[in-house]
């Protein structure tokens, strides 16, 4: 499993959902190889692979840019990564980007049956993101409202 | 104003979803064309207690959900009443859920990220069959 390749499906699914539920172009950086760890922008949102590839996917961002993604997601004014919606609607987002990518990838790839565990979101400061003895892709999407990192961790289970 | 049946009642809706944002969405995409949103559940044991109260008209359920997923509460529901009339609303419809779905009598899917429209629609569809 090549997760340079791997990580397209989530380039993809990212970008039309960006554009379809929010009204926002993004612009696809380089494909990174980002080691073990990262360093947070300061949101992000764990989504759980398990199946026949099992692994993770991080959608990060600065806590500005979640709250101006939960405002155009629900229509609402938020100030604040603590108000809850703000944390509802970054890991809504998460788990639809994965869930659209990973429906590409079972299609693809018949008989994997990847399925997704609820999301889990982190805010804060200086928080580092570990993937410990797996290596991650990373790619950084430009925006209007601001970069967005997503991260994908992926081997075939045993 | 869709969301009305002949007589003026309302189509009465039960809103399956571990996101709360999400159900947020559908009660707003359903309650201006005049659905009722009778009942809301966050998992899918919570959906199959709360059916059993309110025998909702049609249900909207998302496939992943902690403690119980969609699939196995619609399984559930379909086992004690065939004729319920479900929509799964989910990220995640590939070959096997599509087909898994199919099983069990459920051949509607509406696909996240949806558009108000989409889902009136949809459920619309369902329910004049």
């Amino acid at each position: 499993m090549e997760l340079s390749t791997t990580i397209a499906p989530f380039v993809r699914a990212s970008t039309n959902i960006f554009r379809e539920m929010l009204d926002v172009s993004i612009h696809k950086g380089q494909v990174e190889a980002e080691g073990e760890s990262f360093l947070s922008q300061g949101f992000t949102v764990m989504v759980g692979l398990t199946g026949g590839w099992e692994g993770w996917f991080f959608l990060d961002m600065s806590q500005e840019t979640a709250i101006k993604m939960a405002s155009l997601m629900v229509g609402e004014d938020y100030s604040s990564v603590e108000e809850e919606e703000v944390l509802l609607a970054g890991a809504e987002i998460a788990n639809i980007i994965c869930g659209n990518a990973i429906t590409d990838i079972n299609n693809i790839h018949s008989g994997l049956n990847i399925r997704l565990t609820p999301p889990s979101i982190f805010a804060g400061d200086n928080m580092s993101m570990f993937n410990v003895r797996l290596n991650a892709c990373s790619v950084l999407l430009q925006s209007d409202i601001g970069n967005v990192k997503i991260n994908v961790v992926m081997k075939e289970a045993k | 104003m869709k969301g009305l049946r002949m007589d003026g009642t309302a189509i009465r809706v039960m809103a399956v979803d571990d996101s709360p944002i999400t159900r947020k969405m559908i009660k707003k995409a359903l309650e201006p064309e005049g659905f009722e949103i009778i009942g809301e559940a966050g998992n899918g044991k919570d959906a199959v207690e709360l059916y059993h109260k309110i025998k909702p008209d049609i249900i909207t359920m998302d496939v992943t959900m902690p403690i119980m997923d969609g699939l196995k509460a619609a399984q559930v529901i379909k086992e004690q009443n065939p004729a319920q009339k479900i929509v799964m609303l989910s990220a995640m419809s590939d070959q096997d859920i599509v087909a898994e779905a199919r099983g069990w009598g459920i051949v509607h899917f509406c696909a996240k990220p949806f558009k108000p429209e989409e889902i009136v629609e949809k459920i619309l569809r369902v329910i004049s069959e």
